[in-house]
């Protein structure tokens, strides 16, 4: 778009008064306006503004719905979540994640990342604290309320679904039909069963290939995922001494 | 050197430059002979940071690039990822895009007025626009809960769909904000201190400024009809029915209007991508792992062109991640401009720049 | 109310007469002696002028304070915010700020010349609290009311520039020196259409003195009327004068940081913020006692009253202006000095004579 040029003449000079006058109307009235209803600034220690559910706060956490499997750990641009042992009554010693707040940017990824929307986003932005030491929330102190609302959900489709046109499906975070599969090389497998050890959801269970050990003459336990309860976190993974697993995408 | 010129150090602490920088002038009198921008101040060293983390994690770390346009950096880092990737958003998802990156530039026009205002002394252009973007930010909150860092846009798509009655608080803030910006306007327009402040001063030709590296309002402002929306087209900018507003004359005056002019067209696209938007998914599920190789993409940032050349190893983190910032090549193109003009009109002519130090040292 | 100097005098001559009296107590001749010569007039005119004196400089410091107040509560609504909150009303900001200064710590830059740098910001500041004792609030409540006393104003007001140049150039810093040169170049260009403005005053009214000025104004019409020309002139170099902001050129605080006054700091530089005020509220008055008929008025509240309510709706107007408009660079200031307002001063002399030619008054 070609704007009218404004070309600056002399003849804008005289006009100068005439110019100031309309600004000043504009100003009067927006002073009349703000004197009769109320400025539109906010008195924040008293007044607040009113945020909506999804408020990106401070990171909250559902204790009982955490499962300890630290994707939000590994999800942290910041690597402010840091998983801590700490005693439940129900569940004794158990991981944990604590924030370090002094360092979040509250991105919100964790809870987005969360499989059982334990790792919540809360509207709690006044986090001053006198020492850094008050910023480290541990998974007690983390812990708030749960209102609808606070969970980060997304929706997804898959590209091969898209690509090979018809029906498009859209499938809710942590659909376990489609999620992500961990898949086993066997030949490097050791049966150390440190996966199943180290599982949080109890998906992994070392079962009986039916050969046997020409050494120990003892049978040779493979780990076996049950796909419905794995969360893709990954743990086995990390833990395996032997690289034999890995991930297999679904895309 | 003769005595009756001396050097000013415009900075790194000084009330008229936003952010971290220092504008070295040389004075006669009060009249500028040698101008010398120097950056580096705010080094946060954000390409080498990237290298260390996955995909998905730079997203919100594209986000403090910038912090008054935080949505278009991250779009355009999804953006390249997802060339990188080899995969394409969802039609609804691009639709959103479009819709919410238009909201980001009246966003960030609204920023830059903010800071003209200061710089040419006037506070009430300055709360009058920091008060209209405050609608803005209502409408950004409510879609991706942050205010100013947005995280809004993921690989393969956008985080989340619209909430309830979103298209409906849209068109009411836009048609309340057209009310407002005439007021805004009026403000300036109209005001003829703010007339002999800007008209004919920091006068730069399309020729120079296509020589310079120029690219955005100021490069527009001069007569250049150049944009990415049009001739590059992202996203479904090719679908949008918009203008693209360029002035003749090149001056402080002539880049404060196409910026006034360019929030009222982006209007006009917001409207057309909320009405227009498809039902669909919003977002595909992107791999871990780009293939080997190399993407490199632009797009038309509130400040101008802005790009990102990202080159992967087959492995989860970039190898390598160049930000183009349109601020760093705007500012080499200061001097220039500067050279004749008096100290007092520094502010006006770098105000209307629309600084931002995040994104120019990165 | 009747004349302050009557009432001052009788209070200063019991004050006075307590104190010979105790002395005479005392019964040592010498100190008896001493009580006479207490008792003298000259004694009496100069501790009752003191009183006046300490009396007006609070008076006129509180309103210049009320200023601060009017323009930050003001300015807030022509923004669409609230302005300051201390206090009742935002009553107590200045204190809060002042008792602030106050604590801060007095620094001198290494380099300057620090005999000047201590003395220039002085100088202004005795001068803007010399300009208290010159403005009369009514025929009784004054300090001096001298023939010429719009011109002694106005000539305390020109020492302004040089403590301002002297004061940016001792700093030793680039910043001040620029906003010096600035200050000096646009308080001259403005000031003399201001003068001439005052001469056209004082040409249809035949007098120098406030007082004067003020009488004839009630006995014929307000000099707005008349010599609106003038009024509008007065009021635009009035801004420039005051340093407030279309013409605030000399602390702009986009290109200068903080303009002459950025190398100091403490109490001397919140007096001088301060002083500005006092400055502006100077030339309101100024304005008010010239155009608007002083302290004239219908009498159902004090002179004194209505003299300040008009100073204060004058400068509600300069806070208007400020609102509205962008700061201008110094070649446009300068340029407007000399080539519009000059010109506009010397058509609105000629009115003045033209009237005063054809005995309209």
């Amino acid at each position: 778009m070609r704007i009218e040029e404004r070309r600056y003449t002399k003849a804008d000079h005289f006009r100068a008064t005439g110019y100031v006058l309309k600004t000043m109307k504009v100003t009067f009235k927006g002073a009349i306006r703000a004197t009769k209803n109320r400025p539109c600034t906010i008195l924040y220690p008293w007044e607040k503004l009113l945020y909506p559910d999804n408020f990106r706060g401070r990171p909250g956490i559902v204790l009982e719905r955490c499962i300890g499997c630290a994707r939000c750990a590994k999800e942290c641009p910041n690597q402010c979540i840091e998983m801590v042992t700490i005693e439940l009554p129900d569940k004794g010693k158990v991981k944990r994640p604590q924030v370090n707040l002094g360092r979040c940017m509250m991105c919100g990824n964790c809870a987005e990342a969360c499989p059982t929307n334990a790792m919540i986003v809360t509207p709690e932005f006044e986090l001053c604290s006198y020492s850094r030491g008050g910023l480290i929330f541990d998974p007690v102190k983390l812990q708030h309320p749960h209102k609808a609302g606070y969970e980060v959900n997304y929706s997804f489709a898959l590209l091969s679904e898209m690509n090979a046109g018809g029906e498009i499906k859209t499938y809710a975070k942590n659909d376990n039909s489609v999620h992500d599969t961990i898949v086993l090389d066997g030949a490097k497998c050791i049966s150390c069963s440190r996966c199943a050890k180290t599982c949080p959801t109890g998906a992994i269970e070392m079962v009986e290939t039916g050969e046997v050990n020409p050494k120990t003459k003892k049978p040779i336990k493979q780990p076996k995922f049950d796909n419905t309860k794995c969360v893709v976190c990954e743990q086995c993974v990390d833990v395996c001494p032997k690289s034999a697993l890995s991930v297999k995408e679904v895309l | 050197m003769p005595s009756d010129e001396m050097w000013i150090n415009m900075g790194p602490q000084h009330p008229f430059n936003h952010g971290l920088w220092n504008l070295r002038v040389k004075l006669k009198g009060e009249t500028i002979t040698q101008a010398e921008p120097i950056i580096g101040y705010l080094h946060r060293g954000w390409e080498k940071m990237v290298e260390n983390r996955t995909y998905s994690q730079i997203v919100p770390l594209a986000d403090r690039l910038c912090y008054g346009s935080s949505l278009s950096w991250n779009h355009l880092y999804c953006l390249t990822a997802e060339k990188l990737f080899g995969i394409e958003a969802p039609e609804r998802a691009k639709y959103i895009r479009v819709a919410v990156l238009e909201l980001q530039r009246i966003t960030s026009h609204l920023t830059w007025l903010m800071a003209v205002g200061t710089d040419l002394g006037s506070y009430t252009i300055m709360t009058w626009s920091i008060r209209e973007r405050e609608l803005f930010l209502d409408l950004l909150c409510k879609l991706s809960g942050a205010r100013m860092t947005y995280n809004y846009c993921r690989i393969g798509g956008v985080r989340n769909d619209f909430p309830e009655n979103y298209e409906r608080d849209v068109n009411r803030t836009l048609d309340e904000f057209e009310r407002r910006l005439r007021d805004l306007e009026s403000l300036m327009d109209e005001n003829e201190p703010f007339l002999m402040r800007t008209v004919g001063i920091g006068k730069m030709d399309g020729k120079t400024a296509m020589n310079l590296g120029l690219t955005g309002p100021i490069m527009r402002a001069s007569g250049v009809d150049m944009d990415l929306r049009r001739l590059d087209p992202y996203e479904v900018y090719e679908d949008m029915k918009f203008e693209i507003c360029t002035h003749t004359d090149g001056d402080v005056y002539a880049r404060y209007r196409v910026r006034m002019d360019e929030m009222r067209e982006s209007m006009k696209i917001v409207r057309q991508a909320m009405a227009e938007a498809p039902s669909g998914p919003i977002r595909v599920k992107a791999p871990r792992c780009p293939p080997k190789g190399n993407a490199v993409c632009h797009v038309e940032d509130p400040r101008g062109e802005s790009l990102m050349y990202m080159v992967s190893d087959g492995t989860e983190r970039p190898y390598r991640l160049k930000v183009r910032s349109p601020n760093f090549v705007n500012l080499s193109a200061s001097p220039p401009m500067l050279l004749g003009f008096k100290i007092s009109d520094v502010p006006a002519i770098m105000g209307v720049m629309d600084m931002c130090i995040g994104e120019t040292d990165r | 109310m009747s004349n302050l100097y009557i009432e001052l005098t009788n209070f200063t001559e019991w004050l006075l007469g307590l104190v010979a009296a105790l002395l005479d107590w005392t019964k040592l001749g010498f100190l008896s002696d001493f009580g006479d010569w207490l008792q003298t007039a000259p004694v009496v005119d100069f501790v009752s002028t003191l009183l006046v004196a300490v009396i007006f400089l609070i008076t006129a410091m509180m309103f210049g304070l009320c200023f601060i107040w009017q323009e930050r509560k003001t300015l807030g609504r022509f923004m669409d915010r609230r302005g300051t909150q201390v206090g009742f009303l935002g009553f107590f900001q200045n204190f809060a700020d002042g008792i602030k200064v106050i604590l801060k710590e007095h620094i001198v830059p290494k380099d300057s010349d620090h005999l000047l740098f201590e003395l220039a910001i002085f100088a202004y500041l005795a001068s803007t609290f010399m300009l208290f004792g010159c403005i009369p609030y009514s025929d009784n409540f004054y300090v001096i009311d001298v023939d010429l006393a719009v011109l002694l104003g106005i000539a305390i007001f020109a020492f302004g520039p040089f403590s301002i140049l002297i004061g940016g150039w001792s700093s030793n810093n680039k910043f001040t020196l620029i906003g010096g040169m600035r200050a000096a170049a646009q308080l001259i260009a403005l000031e003399i259409p201001l003068l001439l403005c005052i001469v056209s005053v004082a040409v249809l009214t035949g007098d120098l003195s406030f007082v004067g000025v003020v009488t004839w104004q009630e006995e014929n019409i307000w000099l707005i009327v008349p010599l609106c020309i003038g009024a509008l002139t007065f009021f635009i170099a009035a801004i420039g004068e005051s340093e407030r902001i279309p013409f605030d050129l000399p602390e702009a605080e986009a290109e200068l940081v903080e303009g002459w006054a950025t190398e100091y700091g403490d109490v001397r530089w919140g007096l001088q913020m301060a002083s500005d005020y006092f400055r502006a509220y100077i030339l309101c008055g100024l304005f008010t006692m010239l155009f608007l008929g002083g302290w004239a008025g219908p009498e159902f509240i004090w002179a004194e009253a209505w003299y300040l309510s008009k100073t204060f709706i004058v400068f509600f107007f300069f806070i208007w202006v400020r609102a509205a408009t962008v700061r201008i660079r110094t070649d446009q200031i300068l340029k407007l000095g000399w080539r519009r307002l000059l010109p506009l001063a010397v058509v609105n002399l000629l009115i003045a004579v033209a009237l005063k030619v054809a005995g309209v008054f």
